[in-house]
């Protein structure tokens, strides 16, 4: 069964998502749907998410992932609390680059190892 | 800290670049040496800080690694992590110098592959069981700079695939400690620089390296007759015994088979036209450097059949006109030094159809207005150096066609002002050295055209405030020197807006006050400021609260106090790495 997690991008004010997309032509528009090893449903902008390589190169390849046309992507290997933690980053990664963001990304000394192999995953 | 571990490179005369002229005395030293001596503290993730205004964004990855750093002390062992992850958080304890004996414990059995601890502080054979966990993953060691000794090394006998070590300066490593590397068959790199361990009956353990690539037994003072240990080594490439002041001919004839040698290295070895003969063979050396040898122009033949020769290295030795007739067939040159030698205008006419030479050092030679002729064809000439030799101003009407021309030095030499317009229309130069005290104002205004300049060295030269115009026309300097005394701060104005300098001397100008600090207060990306020998005082000092780069400072013979300058660096320039007065 699936239950809806909460989607850091649902928190971000509705001007941001202009802004951002404004200057970048290549990125896609609408959203992806990040699913935890136990189900949890993520609804990142593609924006934020292509912030990681890997899912990058799965949303943005011509020919064939399955994960471009059903705007869904599982992650079996990486729980809940971490795959927060990773869209969070997205949404921070983007507002740094912007010069939006200043403040410091917090990491919980208790799951850096564990985001550490996720992020290696993501390529990000 | 990074100062702690830099005590036995520091003795080093000439550490990497033999075409270097050494600088002179109270000149500005090389701004080289102040840019890569960073401290380890300003590693990557670190100096990336985490909100520091713009720039790259850090990595997921960058900051857990950051972080896993930060919390060192809450891990106990990071054998569970992929060996690529452990081995970044490795990495950045060590670009930091954070990692200590009791942290290196962590990384127990985490098949690490490198591990670079070359010149980090403490390490010593209590590390070494660590390092030698790591076993058949373990691919690169660099403990230079260690207390490792004998039996610290013995342990690396469990890392059979190893590929590259280096333990240059390991003073605590004898001879009978090396017997373990006729084990390590998998060697391509091995460096043992300045080790009296290296003596001729240890080389036997070198025999088993079949698999070498390159080898470095720079300053190895024992080796002489060790040499025929090498000559199986056929798969050689480079090989640098620059300083090995023992070796002689009857070492040079073990080489002859090492036909893959690119890269040979016998600065101040004690090498003849003899030891030069044995190397006829090598037709793939690319880089021969026997600066400091007594060789003479005779070697020239046998060197004159080295068809791949790019590089040579002839400086300081004993090298007169006869037999200079053998450089015609050196066509594929492109560096020549032959600084120090006895080279006059005639042996000049046997280079001129060295038409690939990019570079050409003739610093202190015998040559005058009429070997510049020679010169003339030369087309793909960038660097030419011509200091403390007789050329004079109506030589350098030959070089006026050199268009590729990027750098000159006429320090010393008769050059005045009247010769500066036939280089004035050379657009590539980025680099001119006048520093000769028959260059004035007249002169530098004749350059105004060369808008490139990026280094300017007017040490010696009797440029008064007038002639300080002209540096408006030279907005990419980076570095300048003007020392002949005659500059107030009138004349400095026309330095200040000089917003690329990165290295200013403007020592013995006695008449600056500290109103000249005040002006170039604006010039952030200083590295290096000279004001010695001036009126500058202790009011002064507050003016360079915003020359954060700055890394050296001289202020000898002003009216500084040592108190006030050592505060100027505690306090305001934390950056600052060399002061004067100390």
């Amino acid at each position: 069964m699936l239950r809806k997690g909460e989607a850091p991008g649902h928190q971000t004010p509705p001007h941001l998502h202009k802004d951002d997309g404004d200057d970048d032509d290549d990125a896609p528009s609408g959203f992806v749907k990040l699913i935890s090893a136990e189900g949890f449903e993520f609804v990142v902008d593609k924006k934020a998410a292509m912030v990681s390589n890997t899912l990058r190169n799965m949303l943005t390849s011509p020919g064939g992932f399955s994960e471009t046309r059903e705007g869904e992507v599982r992650f079996p290997e990486i729980s809940t609390p971490i795959l927060e933690k990773i869209c969070q980053y997205f949404y921070w990664s983007l507002h740094y680059s912007s010069g939006k963001e200043t403040s410091e990304f917090q990491i919980e000394p208790e799951i850096t190892l564990e985001l550490m192999m996720a992020a290696n995953y993501l390529d990000t | 800290m990074g100062a702690v571990c830099s005590r036995k490179r520091s003795q080093l005369v000439h550490e990497d670049d033999s075409f270097q002229t050494s600088s002179r005395f109270s000149k500005t030293s090389s701004l080289k040496w102040l840019l890569l001596t960073l401290p380890r503290s300003n590693s990557d993730v670190s100096r990336k800080g985490q909100g520091k205004g713009p720039g790259r964004c850090p990595s997921l990855m960058e900051l857990c690694v950051a972080k896993a750093c930060e919390d060192i002390n809450k891990y106990s062992s990071f054998s569970v992590l992929p060996r690529d992850l452990s081995q970044q958080i490795f990495n950045e304890l060590v670009a930091s110098n954070r990692l200590t004996e009791t942290l290196l414990e962590t990384f127990r059995d985490c098949a690490l592959q490198d591990i670079d601890l070359g010149e980090y502080p403490g390490v010593n054979d209590a590390w070494m069981e660590v390092v030698a966990s790591q076993r058949h993953s373990l691919l690169s060691v660099d403990i230079s700079c260690s207390e490792i000794t004998d039996s610290g090394l013995y342990l690396l006998r469990d890392c059979p695939n190893m590929q590259s070590l280096a333990c240059n300066y390991c003073d605590m490593i004898s001879e009978h400690g090396l017997g373990i590397l006729s084990g390590l068959s998998n060697l391509t790199s091995l460096s043992f620089k300045r080790s009296d361990g290296i003596t001729a009956e240890a080389m036997e353990a070198f025999a088993n390296l079949v698999n070498l690539v390159n080898l470095d037994l720079e300053r190895c003072l024992k080796i002489h007759g060790g040499l025929v240990h090498l000559k199986g080594l056929r798969n050689l490439e480079s090989l640098n015994m620059r300083y090995c002041n023992n070796i002689a001919d009857s070492d040079i004839k073990y080489l002859s088979d090492l036909t893959n040698l690119k890269e040979l290295q016998l600065a101040c070895c004690r090498i003849t036209d003899l030891g030069v003969s044995y190397l006829r063979g090598l037709s793939k050396l690319t880089q021969l450097n026997l600066e400091g040898c007594p060789v003479t122009a005779a070697c020239l033949e046998a060197i004159s059949g080295l068809a791949s020769l790019v590089v040579l290295n002839l400086s300081r030795c004993g090298i007169y006109g006869e037999g200079c007739e053998n450089f015609q067939g050196l066509k594929k040159l492109k560096v020549l030094n032959l600084g120090f030698n006895n080279i006059t205008d005639d042996c000049l006419a046997h280079l001129k159809e060295l038409i690939n030479l990019e570079s050409l050092n003739l610093d202190s030679c015998k040559v005058g207005d009429e070997g510049l002729l020679h010169l003339k064809g030369l087309m793909l000439l960038k660097s030419l150096e011509l200091s403390d030799t007789e050329v004079g101003s109506s030589g350098l009407q030959h070089l006026s066609g050199l268009r590729n021309l990027e750098s000159i030095n006429l320090s010393f030499t008769l050059v005045t002002d009247t010769g500066m317009k036939k280089i004035s229309a050379l657009n590539s130069l980025k680099s001119v050295n006048l520093d000769n005290r028959q260059i004035t104002d007249v002169g530098l205004a004749a350059l105004t055209s060369l808008t490139g300049l990026t280094h300017l060295d007017l040490f010696g030269a009797r440029i008064t405030d007038y002639g300080t115009s002209c540096f408006r026309f030279f907005k990419n300097l980076e570095s300048l020197e003007v020392c002949g005394g005659l500059i107030t701060d009138a004349g400095v104005k026309n330095i200040k807006d000089l917003k690329a300098l990165k290295q200013l001397n403007l020592s013995q100008n006695v008449n600056l006050t500290d109103r000249t600090l005040e002006l170039i207060s604006g010039l952030t990306a200083l590295v290096s400021l000279n004001v010695s020998n001036t009126r500058v005082s202790n009011a002064g000092l507050r003016h360079l609260k915003d020359l954060q780069n700055l890394r050296s400072l001289s202020l000898d013979s002003c009216r500084v106090t040592t108190s006030e300058v050592k505060k100027l660096q505690a306090t305001v320039l934390p950056n600052l790495i060399s002061v004067r007065p100390e």
